[in-house]
């Protein structure tokens, strides 16, 4: 296998520190893959056990890029959804700073297609948390032809997605972090925070407490 | 001879509503197709538009302004 990319060297400038997001894992990969990832340079080595571990440059870079991505378009206007219990608390924190439109839970078919049915949704940028489990919004978000951000773990399929954030997608710690990065990211886009101001809170009151991954 | 690729060719003169192209493979794309379009995540400068082919194939774009590679 060969790793044509490099980890950043010391000192490079880091949305957080990298004890940060070694701590919440956010660049373990999954042991199935994709070759998908691993041509475009996301992925940086595989550990003896088998496990990916991502390119911490790339994370840090696409989860910039992200959020100038949200910033163009309207709170209102944007859906951030995901199935995944884990991504419940990350997700309602990110939308009550960000002012997004937060969908947790299952989504009912037709949400984002069928314009008669009373819980119609009208978006213009959809991100999810994870592409295997949410597939139902990003089909709806294909055939309506909406952008679609998601956050994408090795084993993810890049169908119907326009701009993936690589990450640990599956980890309560690493979904949490990521989210307050974005969060965080797209207010100092806006210029609602200073350059190196940060949130109110902190990462962890991203997190779903211990014990609460059930709705 | 030198063979000219089909998306160095010069597009022919249409009259009638834009036509808009495919970002990653160049294909014309019809009007009511399930294609999207966005601005560069990068930079903004530029519309991306991306067939309904090439989302679902995962195929890659290049902003030609920035540089930005996606998705």
């Amino acid at each position: 296998m060969s790793n044509e990319t490099k980890q950043p060297e010391q000192g490079e400038e880091y949305l957080v520190p990298v004890e940060r997001y070694m701590a919440a894992a956010v660049r373990l990969g999954a042991r199935v893959s994709n070759n998908y990832l691993q041509e475009r340079g996301f992925i940086f080595t595989v550990r003896p056990d088998g496990l990916r571990i991502f390119n911490l440059k790339r994370i840090d870079e696409r989860i910039r890029i992200a959020a100038r991505m949200i910033t163009r378009y309207q709170p209102s206007r944007v859906m951030v959804h995901s199935i995944k219990p884990y991504a419940f608390k990350p997700i309602q924190m990110f939308c009550k700073f960000v002012g997004c439109l937060p969908v947790t839970g299952r989504l009912i078919p037709g949400t984002l297609t069928n314009p008669y049915l009373a819980h119609h949704i009208d978006i213009d940028l959809l991100m999810v948390a994870d592409p295997k489990t949410d597939f139902q919004a990003i089909n709806e978000a294909s055939l309506t032809g909406i952008p679609v951000i998601a956050l994408v773990d090795t084993d993810s399929d890049p169908t119907f997605i326009d701009l993936m954030i690589p990450c640990n997608n599956k980890g309560r710690n690493s979904l949490a972090l990521v989210f307050w990065l974005l969060a965080r990211q797209v207010l100092r886009e806006r210029g609602e925070l200073k350059p190196n101001e940060d949130l109110p809170v902190s990462w962890e009151e991203f997190r779903v407490p211990v014990g609460q991954s059930q709705p | 001879m030198a063979t000219v690729s089909a998306r160095s060719r010069p597009r022919p003169k249409l009259y009638g509503p834009e036509v808009y192209y495919c970002t990653s493979c160049g294909s014309p794309i019809a009007p009511f197709k399930r294609a999207t379009h966005f601005l560069c995540p990068n930079c903004g400068k530029y519309e991306i538009w991306r067939c309904e082919r090439c989302r679902r194939e995962g195929n890659t774009y290049k902003c030609p302004v920035c540089g930005f590679e996606g998705p």
